[in-house]
Protein backbone atom coordinates (compact mmCIF):
# COMPACT_ATOMS: atom_id res chain seq x y z
CA UNK A 1 0.00 0.00 0.00
CA UNK A 2 2.92 2.46 0.64
CA UNK A 3 3.94 2.10 -2.65
CA UNK A 4 0.07 3.20 -3.81
CA UNK A 5 0.76 6.30 -1.57
CA UNK A 6 3.69 7.49 -2.75
CA UNK A 7 3.05 7.26 -6.30
CA UNK A 8 -0.20 9.00 -5.84
CA UNK A 9 1.49 11.53 -3.60
CA UNK A 10 4.29 11.67 -6.74
CA UNK A 11 1.95 12.37 -9.59
CA UNK A 12 -0.17 14.95 -7.40
CA UNK A 13 0.94 18.24 -9.13
CA UNK A 14 0.60 16.11 -12.84
CA UNK A 15 -2.84 15.35 -12.09
CA UNK A 16 -3.56 19.12 -10.79
CA UNK A 17 -2.13 20.47 -14.09
CA UNK A 18 -3.90 18.18 -16.31
CA UNK A 19 -7.32 18.45 -14.66
CA UNK A 20 -7.11 22.50 -15.06
CA UNK A 21 -5.98 22.09 -18.69
CA UNK A 22 -8.69 19.57 -19.49
CA UNK A 23 -10.97 22.44 -17.73
CA UNK A 24 -9.57 24.73 -19.31
CA UNK A 25 -10.09 22.97 -22.69
CA UNK A 26 -13.89 22.35 -22.03
CA UNK A 27 -14.55 26.14 -21.29
CA UNK A 28 -13.06 27.42 -24.31
CA UNK A 29 -14.50 24.67 -26.60
CA UNK A 30 -17.76 25.44 -25.12
CA UNK A 31 -17.58 29.32 -25.43
CA UNK A 32 -17.11 28.91 -28.89
CA UNK A 33 -20.61 26.76 -29.30
CA UNK A 34 -22.48 30.54 -29.90
CA UNK A 35 -20.59 30.55 -32.74
CA UNK A 36 -22.04 26.97 -34.13
CA UNK A 37 -25.38 27.09 -32.93
CA UNK A 38 -26.16 30.97 -33.73
CA UNK A 39 -28.04 29.54 -36.28
CA UNK A 40 -28.49 31.07 -39.97
CA UNK A 41 -25.58 31.18 -42.03
CA UNK A 42 -22.78 29.64 -39.70
CA UNK A 43 -25.27 26.73 -39.27
CA UNK A 44 -25.95 26.69 -43.26
CA UNK A 45 -22.12 26.76 -43.85
CA UNK A 46 -21.50 23.60 -41.54
CA UNK A 47 -23.73 21.64 -43.61
CA UNK A 48 -22.49 22.32 -46.40
CA UNK A 49 -18.92 21.73 -45.59
CA UNK A 50 -17.97 18.77 -48.00
CA UNK A 51 -17.85 15.66 -46.21
CA UNK A 52 -13.97 14.89 -46.00
CA UNK A 53 -13.67 18.54 -44.22
CA UNK A 54 -15.91 17.63 -42.03
CA UNK A 55 -14.67 14.31 -41.57
CA UNK A 56 -10.86 16.13 -40.61
CA UNK A 57 -13.21 18.54 -38.79
CA UNK A 58 -14.18 15.99 -36.36
CA UNK A 59 -17.53 16.53 -37.08
CA UNK A 60 -18.54 13.67 -39.43
CA UNK A 61 -22.26 13.19 -39.92
CA UNK A 62 -22.71 15.30 -36.11
CA UNK A 63 -24.94 17.63 -36.32
CA UNK A 64 -22.85 20.55 -34.88
CA UNK A 65 -26.07 23.08 -34.19
CA UNK A 66 -27.62 21.21 -31.44
CA UNK A 67 -25.64 20.26 -27.98
CA UNK A 68 -25.21 17.23 -28.20
CA UNK A 69 -23.60 17.05 -31.90
CA UNK A 70 -21.39 19.86 -30.85
CA UNK A 71 -20.35 18.51 -27.24
CA UNK A 72 -19.23 15.25 -29.39
CA UNK A 73 -16.95 17.47 -31.45
CA UNK A 74 -15.50 18.84 -28.52
CA UNK A 75 -15.26 15.43 -26.78
CA UNK A 76 -12.96 14.35 -29.53
CA UNK A 77 -10.31 16.80 -28.34
CA UNK A 78 -11.05 15.66 -24.57
CA UNK A 79 -10.87 12.22 -25.41
CA UNK A 80 -7.61 12.87 -26.99
CA UNK A 81 -6.35 15.10 -24.32
CA UNK A 82 -7.15 12.41 -21.41
CA UNK A 83 -5.88 9.24 -24.22
CA UNK A 84 -2.23 11.15 -24.05
CA UNK A 85 -2.16 11.75 -20.15
CA UNK A 86 -3.19 7.94 -19.81
CA UNK A 87 -0.73 6.78 -21.67
CA UNK A 88 2.01 8.69 -20.69
CA UNK A 89 1.45 8.14 -17.22
CA UNK A 90 1.20 4.43 -17.75
CA UNK A 91 4.61 4.18 -19.19
CA UNK A 92 6.31 6.65 -16.77
CA UNK A 93 4.99 5.31 -13.92
CA UNK A 94 6.61 1.99 -14.56
CA UNK A 95 9.68 3.82 -16.27
CA UNK A 96 10.38 5.99 -13.58
CA UNK A 97 12.18 4.03 -10.95
CA UNK A 98 15.03 2.86 -13.74
CA UNK A 99 14.79 5.73 -15.01
CA UNK A 100 15.71 8.37 -11.60
CA UNK A 101 17.56 5.61 -10.70
CA UNK A 102 15.80 4.29 -7.64
CA UNK A 103 14.48 0.72 -8.77
CA UNK A 104 17.78 -0.32 -7.06
CA UNK A 105 16.66 1.18 -3.80
CA UNK A 106 12.84 -0.20 -4.38
CA UNK A 107 13.40 -3.88 -5.20
CA UNK A 108 15.57 -4.55 -2.59
CA UNK A 109 12.79 -3.76 -0.44
CA UNK A 110 11.14 -6.76 0.82
CA UNK A 111 8.54 -6.43 -2.02
CA UNK A 112 7.72 -8.35 -5.90
CA UNK A 113 8.10 -7.15 -8.52
CA UNK A 114 3.89 -7.87 -9.43
CA UNK A 115 3.11 -6.21 -5.57
CA UNK A 116 5.00 -2.86 -7.22
CA UNK A 117 3.84 -3.17 -10.40
CA UNK A 118 -0.37 -3.81 -8.46
CA UNK A 119 0.13 -0.60 -6.40
CA UNK A 120 2.00 1.53 -9.59
CA UNK A 121 -1.04 0.39 -11.46
CA UNK A 122 -3.76 1.07 -9.07
CA UNK A 123 -2.21 4.60 -8.24
CA UNK A 124 -2.27 5.40 -12.15
CA UNK A 125 -5.80 4.15 -12.33
CA UNK A 126 -6.71 6.32 -9.55
CA UNK A 127 -5.51 9.00 -11.25
CA UNK A 128 -7.29 8.71 -14.72
CA UNK A 129 -10.58 8.04 -12.28
CA UNK A 130 -9.90 11.68 -10.82
CA UNK A 131 -9.09 13.23 -14.38
CA UNK A 132 -12.30 11.54 -15.45
CA UNK A 133 -14.27 13.14 -12.80
CA UNK A 134 -13.18 16.20 -13.30
CA UNK A 135 -14.12 16.36 -16.94
CA UNK A 136 -17.39 15.29 -16.46
CA UNK A 137 -17.87 17.34 -13.75
CA UNK A 138 -16.31 20.68 -16.07
CA UNK A 139 -18.42 19.35 -18.76
CA UNK A 140 -22.20 19.09 -16.88
CA UNK A 141 -21.54 22.95 -15.22
CA UNK A 142 -20.14 24.09 -18.65
CA UNK A 143 -22.99 22.06 -20.52
CA UNK A 144 -25.63 23.53 -18.48
CA UNK A 145 -24.00 27.09 -18.62
CA UNK A 146 -24.77 27.34 -22.46
CA UNK A 147 -27.24 24.82 -23.48
CA UNK A 148 -30.50 25.95 -24.36
CA UNK A 149 -32.31 23.06 -26.04
CA UNK A 150 -32.48 19.50 -24.67
CA UNK A 151 -30.94 18.38 -21.32
CA UNK A 152 -27.94 15.93 -22.21
CA UNK A 153 -26.78 15.05 -18.61
CA UNK A 154 -27.25 11.37 -19.88
CA UNK A 155 -25.08 11.38 -23.31
CA UNK A 156 -22.30 13.56 -21.46
CA UNK A 157 -22.20 10.10 -19.16
CA UNK A 158 -21.93 7.89 -21.89
CA UNK A 159 -19.30 10.12 -23.85
CA UNK A 160 -17.26 9.72 -20.34
CA UNK A 161 -17.98 6.31 -19.78
CA UNK A 162 -16.47 5.55 -23.28
CA UNK A 163 -13.60 8.01 -22.34
CA UNK A 164 -12.55 6.33 -19.19
CA UNK A 165 -12.38 2.64 -21.04
CA UNK A 166 -10.38 4.76 -23.08
CA UNK A 167 -8.29 5.78 -20.77
CA UNK A 168 -8.41 2.22 -19.36
CA UNK A 169 -6.37 0.93 -22.57
CA UNK A 170 -4.27 4.00 -23.29
CA UNK A 171 -2.89 3.35 -19.49
CA UNK A 172 -2.32 -0.08 -19.43
CA UNK A 173 -0.64 -0.23 -23.15
CA UNK A 174 1.79 2.52 -21.66
CA UNK A 175 2.71 0.30 -19.07
CA UNK A 176 3.06 -2.58 -21.01
CA UNK A 177 5.40 -0.75 -23.47
CA UNK A 178 7.46 0.26 -19.98
CA UNK A 179 8.02 -3.14 -19.07
CA UNK A 180 8.27 -4.68 -22.49
CA UNK A 181 10.90 -2.27 -23.93
CA UNK A 182 14.67 -2.81 -23.12
CA UNK A 183 15.33 1.31 -22.87
CA UNK A 184 12.43 2.21 -20.26
CA UNK A 185 13.34 5.62 -20.80
CA UNK A 186 12.32 5.75 -24.64
CA UNK A 187 8.65 3.93 -24.01
CA UNK A 188 7.02 7.54 -23.49
CA UNK A 189 7.94 8.62 -26.74
CA UNK A 190 7.19 5.33 -28.29
CA UNK A 191 3.73 5.02 -26.54
CA UNK A 192 3.38 8.94 -27.01
CA UNK A 193 4.19 7.94 -31.18
CA UNK A 194 1.81 4.64 -31.12
CA UNK A 195 -1.03 6.96 -30.02
CA UNK A 196 -1.05 9.87 -32.79
CA UNK A 197 -0.81 6.73 -34.97
CA UNK A 198 -3.81 5.34 -33.53
CA UNK A 199 -5.50 9.28 -34.07
CA UNK A 200 -4.74 9.56 -37.09
CA UNK A 201 -6.26 5.78 -38.20
CA UNK A 202 -9.06 7.10 -36.65
CA UNK A 203 -9.06 10.06 -38.64
CA UNK A 204 -8.50 8.13 -41.81
CA UNK A 205 -11.07 5.34 -41.48
CA UNK A 206 -13.24 8.82 -40.84
CA UNK A 207 -12.61 10.00 -45.20
CA UNK A 208 -13.56 6.47 -46.38
CA UNK A 209 -16.23 3.43 -45.21
CA UNK A 210 -13.77 0.73 -47.35
CA UNK A 211 -11.29 1.60 -44.22
CA UNK A 212 -13.47 1.01 -40.82
CA UNK A 213 -11.51 -2.66 -40.65
CA UNK A 214 -8.44 -0.28 -39.15
CA UNK A 215 -10.87 0.80 -36.54
CA UNK A 216 -9.26 -1.92 -34.11
CA UNK A 217 -6.55 -0.22 -34.04
CA UNK A 218 -7.98 2.74 -32.82
CA UNK A 219 -9.42 2.82 -29.62
CA UNK A 220 -10.59 6.13 -30.23
CA UNK A 221 -13.17 4.57 -32.79
CA UNK A 222 -14.42 1.50 -30.24
CA UNK A 223 -17.00 3.62 -29.30
CA UNK A 224 -19.11 5.16 -31.95
CA UNK A 225 -20.39 8.76 -31.05
CA UNK A 226 -23.10 8.62 -33.38
CA UNK A 227 -24.65 5.96 -31.42
CA UNK A 228 -24.23 8.31 -28.29
CA UNK A 229 -25.79 11.09 -29.40
CA UNK A 230 -28.45 9.44 -30.47
CA UNK A 231 -28.81 8.37 -27.09
CA UNK A 232 -28.24 4.44 -27.62
CA UNK A 233 -25.42 4.61 -25.09
CA UNK A 234 -22.47 2.43 -25.57
CA UNK A 235 -22.18 -1.57 -27.25
CA UNK A 236 -22.21 -3.85 -24.43
CA UNK A 237 -19.84 -6.34 -26.57
CA UNK A 238 -17.73 -4.15 -27.22
CA UNK A 239 -17.59 -2.57 -23.05
CA UNK A 240 -17.11 -6.64 -22.81
CA UNK A 241 -14.15 -6.47 -25.52
CA UNK A 242 -12.52 -3.34 -24.44
CA UNK A 243 -12.16 -4.48 -21.14
CA UNK A 244 -10.84 -7.92 -22.11
CA UNK A 245 -8.20 -5.99 -24.01
CA UNK A 246 -7.36 -3.28 -21.07
CA UNK A 247 -7.09 -6.85 -18.99
CA UNK A 248 -5.00 -8.54 -21.47
CA UNK A 249 -2.28 -5.13 -21.75
CA UNK A 250 -2.06 -5.44 -18.12
CA UNK A 251 -1.31 -9.23 -17.59
CA UNK A 252 1.28 -8.92 -20.48
CA UNK A 253 2.50 -5.96 -18.65
CA UNK A 254 2.99 -8.39 -15.24
CA UNK A 255 4.90 -10.82 -16.93
CA UNK A 256 7.47 -8.91 -18.73
CA UNK A 257 7.99 -6.54 -15.80
CA UNK A 258 8.50 -10.36 -13.94
CA UNK A 259 11.30 -11.18 -16.36
CA UNK A 260 12.59 -8.06 -17.13
CA UNK A 261 16.27 -7.25 -16.77
CA UNK A 262 16.02 -4.35 -14.83
CA UNK A 263 18.47 -1.41 -16.03
CA UNK A 264 20.09 -0.22 -12.75
CA UNK A 265 23.55 1.75 -12.84
CA UNK B 1 24.11 -21.29 9.79
CA UNK B 2 24.85 -20.38 6.24
CA UNK B 3 23.28 -16.61 5.27
CA UNK B 4 24.39 -16.06 2.07
CA UNK B 5 25.37 -18.96 -0.45
CA UNK B 6 26.56 -18.78 -4.05
CA UNK B 7 26.30 -21.51 -6.22
CA UNK B 8 28.09 -21.67 -9.62
CA UNK B 9 26.47 -18.31 -10.03
CA UNK B 10 27.19 -16.74 -13.22
CA UNK B 11 25.88 -13.59 -14.98
CA UNK B 12 26.29 -12.67 -19.01
CA UNK B 13 25.50 -8.79 -19.66
CA UNK B 14 26.80 -6.01 -21.63
CA UNK B 15 29.85 -7.19 -23.61
CA UNK B 16 32.09 -7.17 -20.97
CA UNK B 17 30.58 -7.16 -17.61
CA UNK B 18 29.75 -10.21 -15.77
CA UNK B 19 30.83 -12.87 -13.52
CA UNK B 20 31.59 -16.36 -14.05
CA UNK B 21 30.74 -19.25 -11.97
CA UNK B 22 30.51 -17.17 -8.24
CA UNK B 23 31.11 -20.10 -5.61
CA UNK B 24 30.60 -18.41 -2.03
CA UNK B 25 28.96 -19.28 1.29
CA UNK B 26 29.08 -16.75 3.93
CA UNK B 27 27.98 -17.93 7.76
CA UNK B 28 25.85 -16.01 10.10
CA UNK B 29 27.83 -13.13 12.48
CA UNK B 30 30.64 -13.14 10.15
CA UNK B 31 32.44 -9.91 8.78
CA UNK B 32 32.73 -11.08 4.70
CA UNK B 33 34.96 -8.74 2.66
CA UNK B 34 34.51 -8.95 -1.10
CA UNK B 35 37.67 -7.52 -2.90
CA UNK B 36 38.09 -6.27 -6.33
CA UNK B 37 39.07 -3.33 -8.54
CA UNK B 38 36.60 -1.19 -10.03
CA UNK B 39 34.30 -3.45 -12.80
CA UNK B 40 35.30 -6.90 -11.19
CA UNK B 41 31.81 -8.07 -10.67
CA UNK B 42 31.40 -6.91 -7.41
CA UNK B 43 28.11 -4.76 -7.99
CA UNK B 44 26.84 -7.56 -10.09
CA UNK B 45 27.09 -10.14 -8.16
CA UNK B 46 25.11 -8.14 -5.36
CA UNK B 47 22.79 -7.42 -7.74
CA UNK B 48 22.39 -11.00 -8.73
CA UNK B 49 22.46 -12.10 -4.96
CA UNK B 50 19.32 -9.35 -3.94
CA UNK B 51 17.44 -10.71 -7.23
CA UNK B 52 17.18 -7.03 -8.11
CA UNK B 53 19.14 -9.06 -11.69
CA UNK B 54 18.66 -12.38 -12.95
CA UNK B 55 21.53 -15.18 -13.16
CA UNK B 56 22.27 -16.57 -16.35
CA UNK B 57 22.76 -19.51 -14.48
CA UNK B 58 23.61 -20.77 -11.02
CA UNK B 59 21.76 -20.15 -7.66
CA UNK B 60 21.99 -17.84 -4.98
CA UNK B 61 20.17 -17.85 -1.88
CA UNK B 62 20.42 -15.46 1.40
CA UNK B 63 19.06 -17.75 4.69
CA UNK B 64 18.75 -20.60 2.13
CA UNK B 65 16.12 -18.75 0.09
CA UNK B 66 16.02 -17.30 -3.41
CA UNK B 67 15.38 -13.48 -3.04
CA UNK B 68 13.08 -13.78 -6.56
CA UNK B 69 10.85 -16.21 -5.52
CA UNK B 70 10.90 -15.25 -1.95
CA UNK B 71 11.05 -11.46 -1.75
CA UNK B 72 10.07 -11.47 1.68
CA UNK B 73 13.53 -12.49 2.80
CA UNK B 74 14.43 -8.98 1.92
CA UNK B 75 12.88 -8.00 5.31
CA UNK B 76 16.20 -9.51 6.95
CA UNK B 77 18.42 -7.80 4.74
CA UNK B 78 19.76 -4.33 4.66
CA UNK B 79 21.66 -2.82 1.46
CA UNK B 80 23.72 -0.06 0.56
CA UNK B 81 23.83 0.30 -2.90
CA UNK B 82 27.17 1.89 -4.18
CA UNK B 83 25.65 5.09 -5.71
CA UNK B 84 22.86 6.42 -4.24
CA UNK B 85 20.34 7.75 -6.02
CA UNK B 86 16.93 8.46 -4.14
CA UNK B 87 13.18 10.76 -5.11
CA UNK B 88 13.98 13.93 -5.45
CA UNK B 89 11.28 15.43 -4.26
CA UNK B 90 11.76 14.02 -1.14
CA UNK B 91 13.18 15.39 2.22
CA UNK B 92 15.38 13.13 4.31
CA UNK B 93 12.85 12.06 7.15
CA UNK B 94 10.16 11.02 4.20
CA UNK B 95 12.70 8.70 2.07
CA UNK B 96 13.61 7.46 5.77
CA UNK B 97 10.42 6.81 6.13
CA UNK B 98 8.94 5.33 2.98
CA UNK B 99 12.05 2.61 3.16
CA UNK B 100 10.64 1.98 7.16
CA UNK B 101 7.61 1.32 5.53
CA UNK B 102 8.43 -1.76 4.06
CA UNK B 103 9.74 -3.73 7.17
CA UNK B 104 6.43 -3.73 9.06
CA UNK B 105 7.66 -2.44 12.05
CA UNK B 106 8.46 0.94 14.23
CA UNK B 107 11.88 1.92 13.09
CA UNK B 108 11.12 5.92 14.47
CA UNK B 109 13.59 5.87 17.05
CA UNK B 110 16.43 3.69 15.10
CA UNK B 111 16.27 6.45 12.55
CA UNK B 112 16.56 9.40 14.81
CA UNK B 113 19.56 7.28 16.37
CA UNK B 114 21.33 6.78 13.36
CA UNK B 115 20.88 10.34 11.84
CA UNK B 116 22.35 11.64 15.25
CA UNK B 117 25.46 9.52 14.93
CA UNK B 118 25.92 10.09 11.03
CA UNK B 119 25.49 13.78 11.95
CA UNK B 120 21.77 13.68 9.06
CA UNK B 121 19.48 16.53 8.93
CA UNK B 122 16.52 14.68 8.38
CA UNK B 123 14.34 18.08 7.42
CA UNK B 124 16.86 18.96 4.18
CA UNK B 125 15.30 18.12 0.89
CA UNK B 126 17.35 15.14 -0.59
CA UNK B 127 18.04 16.91 -4.01
CA UNK B 128 20.13 19.21 -1.73
CA UNK B 129 22.73 16.87 -0.22
CA UNK B 130 26.08 16.62 -1.26
CA UNK B 131 27.34 13.24 -2.49
CA UNK B 132 28.77 12.15 0.76
CA UNK B 133 25.04 13.26 2.83
CA UNK B 134 23.28 11.33 0.14
CA UNK B 135 25.45 8.20 0.89
CA UNK B 136 24.86 8.84 4.58
CA UNK B 137 21.05 8.65 4.01
CA UNK B 138 21.86 5.27 2.66
CA UNK B 139 23.30 3.81 5.37
CA UNK B 140 20.61 4.87 7.00
CA UNK B 141 18.41 3.53 4.59
CA UNK B 142 19.71 0.37 5.30
CA UNK B 143 20.04 0.02 8.78
CA UNK B 144 16.91 1.85 10.07
CA UNK B 145 15.16 -2.23 10.28
CA UNK B 146 17.49 -3.49 12.06
CA UNK B 147 18.46 -6.24 9.98
CA UNK B 148 19.93 -9.68 10.12
CA UNK B 149 22.20 -9.29 6.74
CA UNK B 150 23.71 -6.08 6.14
CA UNK B 151 25.17 -5.65 2.23
CA UNK B 152 27.21 -2.82 1.60
CA UNK B 153 28.47 -1.90 -1.81
CA UNK B 154 31.75 0.70 -1.51
CA UNK B 155 29.77 2.08 1.78
CA UNK B 156 32.94 4.86 2.34
CA UNK B 157 33.28 6.49 -1.20
CA UNK B 158 32.30 10.08 -0.57
CA UNK B 159 32.67 9.88 3.50
CA UNK B 160 34.89 11.96 5.24
CA UNK B 161 37.51 9.85 7.37
CA UNK B 162 35.71 11.14 10.41
CA UNK B 163 32.44 9.84 8.88
CA UNK B 164 34.26 6.63 8.11
CA UNK B 165 35.67 5.90 11.59
CA UNK B 166 32.08 6.07 12.86
CA UNK B 167 30.02 4.04 9.94
CA UNK B 168 32.88 1.65 11.10
CA UNK B 169 32.08 1.73 14.43
CA UNK B 170 28.31 1.06 13.57
CA UNK B 171 28.64 -1.84 11.58
CA UNK B 172 30.68 -3.56 13.89
CA UNK B 173 28.33 -2.59 16.94
CA UNK B 174 25.78 -4.36 14.33
CA UNK B 175 27.77 -6.97 14.04
CA UNK B 176 28.30 -7.45 18.15
CA UNK B 177 24.89 -7.14 18.14
CA UNK B 178 24.51 -10.29 15.59
CA UNK B 179 24.48 -9.28 11.95
CA UNK B 180 26.24 -10.38 9.29
CA UNK B 181 27.91 -8.04 7.34
CA UNK B 182 28.84 -8.37 3.50
CA UNK B 183 31.02 -5.95 2.91
CA UNK B 184 32.58 -4.68 -0.70
CA UNK B 185 35.18 -2.73 -1.71
CA UNK B 186 38.10 -1.83 -3.71
CA UNK B 187 40.46 -1.10 -0.91
CA UNK B 188 41.79 -3.91 0.77
CA UNK B 189 43.41 -2.02 3.88
CA UNK B 190 39.47 -0.65 5.17
CA UNK B 191 38.04 -4.30 5.34
CA UNK B 192 41.51 -5.96 6.75
CA UNK B 193 40.72 -4.56 10.04
CA UNK B 194 37.54 -5.72 10.62
CA UNK B 195 36.55 -8.82 8.55
CA UNK B 196 36.91 -12.37 9.17
CA UNK B 197 37.36 -13.78 5.61
CA UNK B 198 38.06 -12.05 2.48
CA UNK B 199 37.15 -13.27 -1.04
CA UNK B 200 38.99 -11.55 -4.14
CA UNK B 201 37.12 -10.92 -7.35
CA UNK B 202 38.90 -10.77 -10.41
CA UNK B 203 37.30 -10.09 -13.98
CA UNK B 204 34.44 -12.19 -12.66
CA UNK B 205 35.65 -14.78 -10.97
CA UNK B 206 36.24 -15.36 -7.77
CA UNK B 207 40.34 -15.66 -8.09
CA UNK B 208 40.82 -16.24 -3.84
CA UNK B 209 39.20 -16.75 -0.66
CA UNK B 210 40.68 -16.42 2.39
CA UNK B 211 40.61 -16.08 6.30
CA UNK B 212 41.79 -12.44 7.01
CA UNK B 213 44.65 -14.20 9.66
CA UNK B 214 45.94 -16.21 7.13
CA UNK B 215 46.61 -13.69 4.82
CA UNK B 216 48.36 -11.61 7.48
CA UNK B 217 50.08 -14.41 8.76
CA UNK B 218 50.81 -15.92 5.11
CA UNK B 219 54.82 -16.25 4.47
CA UNK B 220 54.68 -13.27 2.13
CA UNK B 221 58.17 -11.16 2.54
CA UNK B 222 59.26 -8.38 1.03
CA UNK B 223 62.60 -8.62 -0.09
CA UNK B 224 64.87 -5.48 -1.14
CA UNK B 225 68.61 -5.84 -1.91
CA UNK B 226 71.75 -4.08 -3.05
CA UNK B 227 74.97 -6.12 -4.52
CA UNK B 228 77.93 -5.16 -5.46
CA UNK B 229 77.37 -6.74 -9.12
CA UNK B 230 74.71 -5.91 -11.51
CA UNK B 231 72.05 -8.46 -10.90
CA UNK B 232 70.80 -10.29 -13.74
CA UNK B 233 66.81 -11.27 -13.25
CA UNK B 234 67.42 -14.96 -13.79
CA UNK B 235 69.25 -14.70 -9.57
CA UNK B 236 65.60 -14.74 -8.48
CA UNK B 237 64.03 -16.32 -11.29
CA UNK B 238 62.01 -18.91 -8.51
CA UNK B 239 58.85 -20.70 -8.10
CA UNK B 240 57.33 -17.98 -4.55
CA UNK B 241 58.96 -14.95 -6.48
CA UNK B 242 56.67 -11.98 -7.65
CA UNK B 243 56.67 -8.34 -8.57
CA UNK B 244 60.68 -9.03 -9.48
CA UNK B 245 62.54 -5.31 -10.20
CA UNK B 246 65.91 -5.25 -11.01
CA UNK B 247 67.52 -2.23 -11.62
CA UNK B 248 71.19 -2.35 -12.15
CA UNK B 249 72.68 -4.11 -8.65
CA UNK B 250 69.40 -3.10 -6.90
CA UNK B 251 66.64 -5.72 -6.81
CA UNK B 252 63.02 -6.30 -4.96
CA UNK B 253 60.44 -8.61 -4.94
CA UNK B 254 57.49 -10.23 -3.30
CA UNK B 255 58.24 -13.90 -1.95
CA UNK B 256 55.88 -16.14 -0.15
CA UNK B 257 57.63 -20.35 0.12
CA UNK B 258 60.19 -21.79 1.75
CA UNK B 259 62.36 -19.01 3.50
CA UNK B 260 65.51 -21.46 2.69
CA UNK B 261 64.85 -21.62 -0.78
CA UNK B 262 64.97 -17.64 -1.10
CA UNK B 263 68.14 -17.95 1.23
CA UNK B 264 69.87 -19.53 -1.18
CA UNK B 265 69.45 -17.43 -3.91
CA UNK B 266 70.39 -14.66 -1.92
CA UNK B 267 73.80 -15.30 -0.69
CA UNK B 268 74.59 -16.26 -4.00
CA UNK B 269 74.80 -12.86 -4.96
CA UNK B 270 77.56 -10.36 -3.54
CA UNK B 271 75.33 -8.53 -1.18
CA UNK B 272 75.94 -5.08 -0.19
CA UNK B 273 72.28 -4.15 1.64
CA UNK B 274 69.03 -6.57 2.35
CA UNK B 275 66.14 -5.88 3.78
CA UNK B 276 63.65 -8.16 4.50
CA UNK B 277 60.07 -6.84 5.16
CA UNK B 278 55.72 -7.72 5.90
CA UNK B 279 54.28 -6.80 2.86
CA UNK B 280 50.93 -4.82 3.57
CA UNK B 281 48.06 -6.73 2.49
CA UNK B 282 47.36 -3.75 -0.41
CA UNK B 283 50.51 -5.39 -1.55
CA UNK B 284 49.50 -8.91 -1.53
CA UNK B 285 46.01 -7.40 -2.96
CA UNK B 286 47.82 -6.29 -5.63
CA UNK B 287 49.90 -9.36 -6.30
CA UNK B 288 46.41 -10.53 -7.39
CA UNK B 289 45.06 -7.60 -9.55
CA UNK B 290 47.97 -6.77 -11.97
CA UNK B 291 46.56 -8.13 -14.70
CA UNK B 292 48.79 -11.18 -16.24
CA UNK B 293 50.30 -9.68 -19.78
Amino acid sequence: MNIFWRELKAGRKGLIIWSACMVLLIASGMGKYTAYSSGGASGELFNQLPSTVKALLGMGSLDVNVMSGYFALLFLYVELTAAIHAVLLGSSIIAKEERDKTAEFLMAKPVSRSTVVTFKLLAALTNIVVLNLVTLISSLVLVSIYNKGQDITGEISYFLWSMFMVQLVFLSFGALLSAWMSQAKSSGAAAAGVLVGSFVISKITDLSDRLSVLNVLSPFKYFSYNRIVAGEGLSPGILILTVLLTAGLSALTYYFYGKRELDIG
Amino acid sequence: MTVIELNHLTKHYGKSRGIRDVNLAVEEGEIFGFIGPNGAGKSTTIRTLLGLIYPTSGSAAVFGRNCTEHPEIRKELGYLPSEVFYYDNMRVIDLLNYSASFYKKDCTKRIRELAEMMDLDLKKKIDDLSFGNKKKVGIVQGLLHEPKLIILDEPTSGLDPLMQQKFFELIAEENRKGATVFFSSHILSEVQKMCSRVAFIKEGEIIKLERMSTLQESSYKRISLESAAAIRKEDFSLAGVSHLEVNGNAAKFIFKGNINAIMKAITAVELRNLSVEEPDLEEIFMHYYVKED
